[in-house]
């Protein structure tokens, strides 16, 4: 029969169920038998008491990797592709059916070690790693992305408050080509700029960040999760839910990034979330994707973030100096 | 969410009761209306997106002026009255000791339904009287 490594998806034919070296990359896997057939004795390795720590590298992956999971039944029946790992959809909405996720396992492995081992995974490998995380744990999750939007959003916000006097040097000299009502906005918005109230509103967001991660996360989870419901796509429910927002949260920690980590953190974090719910919930990509990309259609034409915040603010401005009068801000 | 009783003395009922608390204190005590913030609908095209006043109307509503609060988003105010409304019944329960009630999925499905209706009848609203 025909395997394939979870590893290195590299194929290879093998005559026995159980565990195998990959001729490819030398990871050990285990090829489950199909239903109704006996697997041979195993011989489970020597562990410490209690046994190893999931993703800790004794399970037949490096360290901060997934184990292999059995790689797909041999084309056809029994069992095709069977469905997703964890058992059926609407299967137990305990939720203890998973693995403890790294960053679960602070306590004994370490914080930083499985902080890492826990980006990792929901980076690069969401689906492996939704698909078998254990759901009974959101509140590490939410402390997951709390700790790395937080990080990311005041580093952003460093970097802003360092090279804001660049910023205001270049709008001066831009004043140089422009008119006069330009320039009259222009000038209010420097004022506005040296006035200080741009420090204030940046160490504002520093100090509020982890606050303002802790209420997103539960507000995007509380949205995603009443659409899900309506689709009925939340079979594992609240927790499942906030588990996969709080993790996919973690990807916040790319805002740091100057320039693009806005734009780079919105697009990965929408795709993890996406994977992340459909295996989380057991629910399938297009019911998560609706579930996600409704509220995000909204919140873009809404507020387009910190984008629109500039923009809408020199557009109408622009606009109500044109005028000649001022106006209310609506917010 | 919520669909079933919790024996947690604080959980995810707790977390979004105090939410919507800090979001009165805020609405109360904070110069949010002084933040140079515009929507970006409302500045780039001229009209107000389906969210817009809602801040306004959280403001108005803390300090309770419900009409300014109905005239800048209906929708704003009847979730602003709706969340401090559920913080309190949450808190009284807290107090109480009693368990978060079962909400049906049919029920929140419901909700989430007339939820949606509400927001583009809102829409609706703000681009006639305010486009």
């Amino acid at each position: 029969m025909l395997a394939r490594c979870a590893r290195c998806q590299g194929t290879f034919t093998t005559d026995t169920y159980g565990v195998q070296t990959c001729p490819h990359c030398g990871s050990e896997i285990l090829l489950a038998a199909p239903a109704g057939q006996a697997p041979p004795p195993v011989t489970p390795p020597a562990t410490p008491p209690g046994g190893p720590p999931p993703w800790s590298g004794a399970n037949g992956a490096p360290p901060g990797e997934l184990p292999p999971s059995p790689p797909p039944p041999p084309y056809g029946p029994p069992g095709g592709f069977g469905g997703p790992p964890g058992g059926p959809p609407g299967g137990p909405p305990g939720g203890r059916d998973g693995l403890a996720a790294p960053f679960a396992e602070r306590g004994q492995r370490g914080f930083f070690a499985t902080f890492f081992q826990t980006w990792k995974l929901v980076a690069v490998q969401p689906s492996d790693f939704f698909a078998r995380v254990r759901v009974d744990q959101s509140g590490s999750a939410v402390l997951f992305g709390v700790i790395a939007t937080a990080v990311g959003m005041a580093l952003s916000s460093l970097y802003n408050l360092l090279t804001m006097g660049g910023s205001t040097e270049a709008l001066q000299q831009a004043m140089g080509g422009m008119n006069a009502q330009q320039r009259q906005f222009m000038e209010m918005y420097l004022q506005f700029l040296q006035g200080g109230a741009i420090t204030k509103a940046l160490v504002g967001q520093l100090v509020l960040s982890p606050l303002v991660a802790f209420i997103g996360i539960y507000l995007v989870a509380g949205v995603v999760h009443l659409l899900l419901l309506l689709f009925r796509g939340a079979p594992r429910g609240f927790d499942a839910t906030l588990t996969v927002v709080g993790y996919a949260a973690g990807l916040g920690i790319v805002l740091a990034v100057p320039v693009c980590g806005s734009l780079v953190a919105m697009v990965w974090g929408l795709v993890v979330l996406i994977i992340g719910l459909g295996e989380a919930q057991r629910c399938g990509a297009g019911k998560a994707a609706a579930a996600v990309l409704l509220p995000g259609v909204l919140a873009c034409v809404c507020c387009c973030g910190l984008l629109g915040l500039g923009v809408g603010a020199l557009v109408e401005g622009a606009k109500q100096l044109g005028a000649g009068g001022g106006g209310a801000t609506n917010l | 969410m919520g669909a079933g009783a919790t024996a947690r003395r604080f959980g995810h009922p707790e977390v979004f009761a105090a939410i919507a608390a800090l979001s009165f204190l805020v609405a109360r005590f904070a110069p949010v209306l002084a933040l140079p913030y515009v929507c970006p609908a409302k500045g780039l095209f001229g009209i107000p997106c389906a969210t817009c006043g809602m801040t306004h109307a959280f403001v108005a509503l803390a300090h309770g002026d419900l009409v300014a609060a109905l005239q800048s988003s209906p929708l704003g105010a009847v979730l602003a009255g709706g969340a401090w409304g559920y913080a309190l019944f949450d808190g009284l329960r807290l107090a109480l000791g009693r368990s978060f009630p079962a909400i049906p999925a049919g029920a929140l499905r419901a909700a989430t339904l007339a939820g949606a209706a509400a927001l583009l009848a809102n829409w609706a609203w703000l681009l006639a009287h305010q486009a």
